[in-house]
Parts: C-alpha cells; sequence; structure tokens
C-alpha cells in the first residue's frame, strides 16, 4: 500500500541524513580536541592576521605544540569572547584597545601606565596575561594627502578644526564607534566634519584618488601611508591613547605550556615601526601571502631556520580569476568541504527541530501563531549581530556557526510545515475522518503526504539562505567560502573575493537546483495527472 | 426489539455562530430501509447526514445508531461501520482507485488478497472497469466516474449502514438512470439500510423505500412515496409534488 512505500522513503531518507550527521561532526570536531594544540586567533585585518602567523610559525619551530590558526574573528568583542571562552588561546592586541574597547575605561596617554593598567586588570578578572609588547604601536591617526595637508596648511589635529567643516571624512565602522575614536575626538577637538561617510578599511584609500573623501582615520603602521604620500597629522593634544602591540594569551595555557610564553616573548621589541610598515606593504600593495611576510621577519630575526617554512609558490593573485582559483584549488576544495558541512549541519538541525514542531503546532494551533511569529523574529537578527551573540555561549569555529545557520534555518521550514499540514486539502481531511480514520492515520497518510511540497519548498528556501550565510562564518573563525571573501576585501583583492564568491554561488545553484529536484519527488504523484 | 436501525430523537442543531440547521427533529430508519433525503439548497441535508456518524454533535437531543446512543460509541468504529459518501467524492488525490476504494478495509486490517477480491467485485457493480482504472488516480477520471468510485468506497467493508449525500449529483440522465437501476438491484440484494441525500424528486421516489422532506432545517414530512403523492402533510410538500408532475409532462 501507498502507506508502506511512504514509509520505507521515510526510513531510507533518515538513515542517509544520520549517517551524514556523524560524519560530518566527526569531520568538525576533530582538531579541536587534541590537548596539546594550541589555537591561534587574530582579527580581520592584515596586520593582525600577520602578527598571529608569526605567533603561530614560532610555536611551530620552537616547541612541540600544533597549532590551529583561527584568523579573521570579527573585531575585538568577538577575538577577546573567544579568548575568555577558551576558542583561542592568544591573538595579538593593543594596550589601547585593551583599555578603551575591553575594559570601558577612559582612555590615558602614558605608554608605560596603559600598559600596567591592562596587565593587572585582565589578570585579576579573566586570569588573561598580555606579554611584553612587540616594540611598535599602531595608533589611530587621522590622515590626509600631503597636497591637501599642504595647500590647507595642516599639520595637527588642532589646525583641522578650522576647515573640518567643509571636509569629508572616510572613517571604519570600528572608529565611528569606539570613545577612544570619532566620538571622543570630536569632543577633545571640537570638530565638526561636512560629512562622515563609514568605510572599509582597505577602500578608503582608493576614495580619496577620486576625491570622494579628503580625510580618513589611518593606523600608524598602514603601509599604504607611505604609497599614497599621505601625513599624518598630529595629534597635538594627545587624544588617542597608545596601543603597543602585545600578545594577548590565557593564563591556563601559559600554566599547561610555559615554553609558550619563553617562545612568544623572543618576540618582545623585536619589531619597530617602520619594520612593522614594511611588513604591512609587502602584503597590502605587493599581495604577498602571510604566511611568507611572516616567515621571512621571523627568519630576518633569526628565530626560525632558513628551510622551515615552504613559502607556497606565491599564489599570483594578479592572474586571470580562472587561473588564479585553479593555482588555489586545493585549499578552495578544503573551504567548499567546510561551506557544506557547515550550511548543511545547520540546516539538516533545523529540520530535525522545525518539522516536528510543526507537527506539534498543527495539533496544538491555539499556540501556533505566536510560537511561530517568536521563530520569525530570530530570522530577523542581522547575522554578523547573531553570530557575535553565539560566541559566549559556544565559543569561535564551527559550533557557535552551525548554531546560528540552526537558527536561521528554522523558520520557513516551520512556517510551511504548519501551514501546509493545516491546509492540506480539508476536504479530503474530514472523508478520512467520516470513514473512520485516527487523527494519527489522517496526519500521517493525508497531511503529510499532502503538505510534502511545501515542506520541502521550505527546506529548500532554508538551505539556500543558509548556504548565503555560511559565508559570514568566517568572522568567527568556521572556516567556509567566507575565508577568502575576507581576506579578499581587506586586500581589496578582487581575484580573492570572487575566488570565494564564485563557488560560493555556484554551490547554492546547485544546491537550490538538486532540492527543487527533491521537492519534485517528495510530490506525491496523483496531484496532477500523467501527461 | 427496536426497529430503527437510526434514529434522531430532538435534535436541534445551531452552529457556532447562531444559525440553526435542524431543528427539533423526530425521525428513524429501519433496518434494511432506503430513506431518502430530499430539500433544496441549505435546507440541512448534509448537516442532518453529519449528525448520523458524528462528524457534527447535536446542540439538543439524542442520535441513536443500532439501538446505541452514538454519544456512548467510540466514534472511530462507530463510523467504519457506517458508509459515507461525502457530497464532492472527497478521494484521496495522491491514493490509486484501489487504495481509495479498499480504504476502510484497510483500516480494518484486511489481507491484500481480501482487498483486492473486493475491488474486482465491486467496481462492476458501478459500471467501472477495475483491470482499467484501479490503478489510476482520481484526477485521471471523469467527474462520474470518481462518484461512482466514491460510492463503491462506501460500500468496500460491507458496512451495514450506508449514508450517501447526493452520490448521483454529477450524472448525465442516461448514466444516471443506469447507477440507479444498478443501485436498486445491489439494495435487492445486500438489504442495507441507506441514507440517500438528494435533490432530485424521481430520484426520491425511485430508490426510497420512504422520503424525508426537509424545509429550512425542519422535518415537513416522512414517508412512503404513495403517502407523499396522495396526501401531502404541508403546503411545501403539495408544491413539491406539483412540480414533480409537471416536469413529468
Ligand atoms: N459549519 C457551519 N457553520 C455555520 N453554518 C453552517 C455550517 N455548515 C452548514 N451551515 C449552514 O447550515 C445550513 C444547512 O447546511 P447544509 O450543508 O446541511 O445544507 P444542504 O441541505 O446540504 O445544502 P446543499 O443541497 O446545498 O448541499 C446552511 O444554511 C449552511 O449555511
Ligand atoms: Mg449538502
Amino acid at each position: 500500500m501507498n502507506t508502506d512505500r511512504i514509509r520505507q522513503r521515510t526510513r531510507r531518507i533518515s538513515r542517509g541524513i544520520v549517517v551524514g550527521l556523524l560524519g560530518l561532526l566527526y569531520a568538525l570536531s576533530l582538531p579541536v580536541w587534541a590537548s596539546d594544540t594550541i589555537v591561534v586567533g587574530s582579527k580581520n585585518f592584515m596586520e593582525s592576521r600577520l602578527l598571529a602567523e608569526m605567533f603561530a610559525q614560532l610555536i611551530e619551530a620552537r616547541t612541540e605544540l600544533t597549532v590551529t590558526r583561527r584568523l579573521g574573528l570579527a573585531g575585538t568583542q568577538v577575538c577577546f569572547e573567544a579568548l575568555k571562552t577558551g576558542g583561542i588561546d592568544l591573538y595579538p592586541e593593543y594596550t589601547g584597545t585593551g583599555l578603551v574597547t575591553i575594559l570601558g575605561e577612559p582612555p590615558m596617554h602614558d605608554r608605560v601606565s596603559v600598559l600596567n593598567r591592562v596587565r593587572t586588570e585582565f589578570l585579576h578578572r579573566w586570569n588573561i596575561w598580555w606579554l611584553a609588547p612587540l616594540g611598535f604601536e599602531n595608533s589611530y591617526a587621522l590622515a590626509l594627502r600631503r597636497d591637501r595637508a599642504q595647500s590647507l596648511g595642516l599639520r595637527t589635529i588642532s589646525d583641522l578644526v578650522r576647515v573640518a567643516p567643509h571636509m569629508k571624512a572616510g572613517f571604519g565602522y570600528e572608529f565611528i564607534q569606539r570613545e577612544d575614536g570619532l566620538a571622543g575626538l570630536k569632543k577633545s577637538y571640537g570638530l565638526q566634519f561636512q560629512e562622515v561617510i563609514g568605510m572599509q578599511q582597505t577602500l578608503k584609500y582608493q576614495a580619496t584618488d577620486k576625491g570622494e573623501v579628503d580625510l580618513l582615520d589611518v593606523y600608524t603602521t598602514d603601509g599604504r601611508l607611505a604609497v599614497y604620500d599621505f601625513v599624518v597629522l598630529k595629534d597635538d593634544r594627545q587624544f588617542f591613547p597608545p596601543y603597543e602591540a602585545a600578545a594577548l594569551v590565557r593564563g591556563e595555557i601559559l600554566k599547561r605550556h610555559p615554553e609558550l610564553g619563553r617562545v612568544i616573548s623572543l618576540l618582545t621589541n623585536a619589531i619597530d615601526p617602520t619594520r612593522m610598515r614594511e611588513l604591512n606593504l609587502r602584503i597590502q600593495e605587493q599581495g604577498e601571502p602571510v604566511p611568507q611576510v611572516a616567515h621571512s621577519a621571523l627568519r630576518a630575526l633569526n628565530l626560525v631556520a632558513d628551510n622551515h617554512v615552504q613559502p607556497a609558490a606565491s599564489t599570483e593573485s594578479r592572474d586571470s580569476i580562472l587561473s588564479y582559483m585553479w593555482t588555489t584549488r586545493s585549499n578552495l576544495a578544503l573551504r567548499t568541504g567546510e561551506h557544506l558541512g557547515l550550511s548543511g549541519l545547520g540546516l539538516f538541525l533545523g529540520i530535525l527541530v522545525a518539522i516536528p514542531l510543526g507537527l506539534a503546532l498543527e495539533r496544538w494551533r491555539r499556540g501556533a501563531e505566536a510560537i511561530i511569529r517568536i521563530i520569525g523574529m530570530l530570522q530577523t537578527i542581522p547575522s554578523i549581530a547573531l553570530l557575535a551573540f553565539m560566541i559566549p555561549i559556544f565559543g569561535v569555529g564551527a559550533l557557535p556557526a552551525i548554531m546560528a545557520l540552526w537558527m536561521y534555518s528554522l523558520f520557513p521550514i516551520l512556517r510551511n510545515t504548519y501551514s501546509g499540514l493545516r491546509d492540506a486539502a480539508p476536504n479530503v481531511v474530514e472523508t478520512g475522518r467520516a470513514l473512520g480514520m485516527t487523527e494519527w492515520q489522517i496526519l500521517r497518510t493525508i497531511r503529510l503526504p499532502l503538505a510534502a511540497p511545501t515542506i520541502m519548498a521550505g527546506i529548500r528556501t532554508s538551505a539556500i539562505w543558509t548556504v548565503g550565510t555560511a559565508t559570514l562564518a568566517a568572522f568567527i573563525g568556521a572556516g567556509g567560502l567566507g575565508v577568502p571573501i575576507v581576506a579578499g576585501l581587506q586586500l581589496a583583492d578582487v581575484n580573492l573575493i570572487l575566488s570565494g564568491a564564485l563557488p560560493a554561488t555556484v554551490l547554492a545553484l546547485s544546491v537550490d537546483g538538486l532540492l527543487s529536484r527533491v521537492e519534485q519527488w517528495a510530490r506525491p504523484r496523483g496531484l496532477e495527472p500523467v501527461r | 426489539m427496536n426497529p430503527w436501525a437510526l434514529e434522531i430523537q430532538h435534535v436541534s442543531k445551531q452552529f457556532p455562530d447562531g444559525t440553526y440547521a435542524l431543528q427539533n427533529i423526530e425521525w428513524g430508519v429501519k433496518e434494511g430501509e432506503t430513506m431518502a433525503l430530499i430539500g433544496e439548497s441549505g435546507s440541512g441535508k448534509t448537516t442532518f447526514l453529519r449528525l448520523l456518524n458524528r462528524l457534527i454533535e447535536p446542540t439538543t437531543g439524542t442520535v441513536v445508531i443500532q439501538g446505541e446512543p452514538a454519544s456512548a460509541q467510540d466514534p472511530i468504529q462507530l463510523r467504519r461501520r457506517l458508509g459515507y459518501v461525502p457530497q464532492d467524492g472527497g478521494l484521496f488525490p495522491h491514493w490509486t482507485i484501489r487504495q481509495n476504494v479498499c480504504l476502510v478495509p484497510h483500516l480494518l486490517g484486511w489481507t491484500l488478497e481480501q482487498q483486492l477480491e473486493r475491488v474486482d467485485m465491486l467496481l462492476p457493480l458501478m459500471n467501472l472497469n477495475p483491470s482499467q482504472i484501479a490503478e489510476r488516480y482520481p484526477i485521471e477520471l471523469s467527474g462520474g466516474q470518481r462518484q461512482r468510485v466514491a460510492v463503491a468506497r462506501a460500500l468496500a467493508a460491507d458496512q451495514p449502514i450506508v449514508l450517501l449525500d447526493e452520490p448521483f449529483g454529477a450524472l448525465d440522465p442516461l448514466t444516471r438512470h443506469d447507477l440507479q437501476d444498478q443501485f436498486l438491484s445491489l439494495q435487492a440484494r445486500l438489504q442495507k439500510t441507506m441514507v440517500l441525500v438528494t435533490h432530485d424528486m424521481s430520484e426520491a421516489f425511485r430508490l426510497g423505500d420512504r422520503i424525508t422532506i426537509l424545509k429550512e432545517g425542519c422535518i415537513q414530512q416522512v414517508g412512503t412515496p404513495h403517502q407523499i403523492l396522495h396526501a401531502p402533510a404541508t403546503p411545501y410538500v403539495h408544491l413539491l409534488v406539483q412540480h414533480y408532475h409537471a416536469h413529468r409532462g
């Protein structure tokens, strides 16, 4: 009978899903559990990545420890939460950021007192250590093109007050938000701009080329200051707090692996500002891969042996996109695999929860609309925000990303399951009841099969959404095709961006195509005549 | 012994929105009798049938099925004893004709052979060819064929009581006449208790042992065709009879 066929089919599907789930869990969870593994994190800009990569290579070269890299986490909050919760063990941070952003204290202006302050507080509150500074500061500063500065006669920020009302400022989003950024700056100097445009860090310099903005917030170690011939305005009121770079490390891991502290300390005062600017420039403008620059920096300090790192044949990102993707194919395949794993698992968990919930709500209709609306609200939380909320609970990496994707996938499936079951051919349901079917039999043999196409359509919507959103997982170190996209955005490297974006698009399209097939297959025969 | 297979005592039905669909009904069908239920659209015929298989509960009064109050019986078991042809046929679109016909036998746990045998026996009774249509889906049948399948389904488990809501509604006069003949010979053999809703006087006179005439939720008259024709109880029945004669020419 029909019911047997359905039962068989369901059994086949669920077996397949369970096998897939176990495989994915296995693949995603392995590396993090090994106990002598150090997880190095970084924020999502190049200097942070470079310093983290140097830490990582140094640890690999000089200890027995294994290193896992979670580079490119989205911003200070994400990184620090990850450190607190043990998602990562260390990352490069700046003392000023620690004081103002993390501790929420007013800026101080003396290097040593800032360092002492954060050291004491971090140790006391979270057992997190600031190791000795690396030797350079990367403060915020305001900068503009030399010719503009000279024609306007600008040398200090105080000079700027006069002309600012006629200027357009292109500032990074974080700078605009921070107390030691735009807000404090306005208060301290009484600055007023004609317009402030929020911009992605790496696109800002290009924007001044075209004359769209006049003034930028810059990092003092940015290599592009030289390339674009910018002058930094002197902070004559000492508004910007000192931002000394140092490694921030969890106390537990230092206790367990004291050699870690010793090895990182080899970098104490080893990098001066000029050197840092030069290293940044090699990445930003010459497109050298981060690991290669990190290695050559360490080699120049005689901290690693010559033959230690295989400077991966410089992936020529200036090539045509196709040949670029071909040279990086193994990495892309890995990223695609991660991407599929993340979105697949998120979606699978979504199905696992949303369909039974839809079934339950169909039985308990009084509360249904309210619950569906609440789940629908999850959908409206911006993805980045949701990912950030996940970190205090799940740390960084695959788990919080999967959880976020899971929450996103719930709504379309739940909505369609509920309404599909509720609205399935009412006259047929009534006839089944009239002929003596129990409600359970009606659900199983009438409502479910007739609702199957609607439910599948919901799953399909969720799947596409999930595959799309999974690119953001890169921000919390979960990998996936977002990794090249995010890195590419920081480098303004179109090839790098496309090498993530193209496969992501192809992936979304194929998932859609595949699921439309499944949708056809789930459609019971008899709903349209055989042609 | 109680002569009534189906009995309705003092029943009124008011829908939650205030509509009175039936008012103070006193009514009964004898074992093996065919009762035709006739009335204009909206007079309460479908509501009447649905009271009998507990798809609707009466607002007041009692429905008695085979001597026992319906409200005291398990609705699932009760419904499996009452064949039912809904007004629109109500075939399951995703099931084949065979599966549709065998619905109640399947629910009752008959073996597959028994079910197949039943299909091969029932469909010809309805002038349908099993080898042609048994494996088709409802959408691949004509409207009239679907109605006949719905009747076959109501008879499939050999239920002692069958409720039919305008089962021959969508048929052309010839086929309709044909099926009425089939129905009569079937009834002569099976001696089931039937309640047949129709809005066609000549169908009611042909098929019904007795006829119930319903108007605006009230019973106008219950009687044999002879009684209705020769002793109409109310002016409304009188009008119906006149109309019937006029149409027969
Ligand atoms: N669920 C309901 N809620 C409110 N009113 C209803 C409901 N079902 C039926 N009615 C009303 O009850 C009355 C009788 O309806 P019923 O379906 O029994 O008529 P009928 O005699 O079968 O008509 P037809 O010949 O058109 O099928 C109508 O006025 C109808 O609008
Ligand atoms: Mg009706």
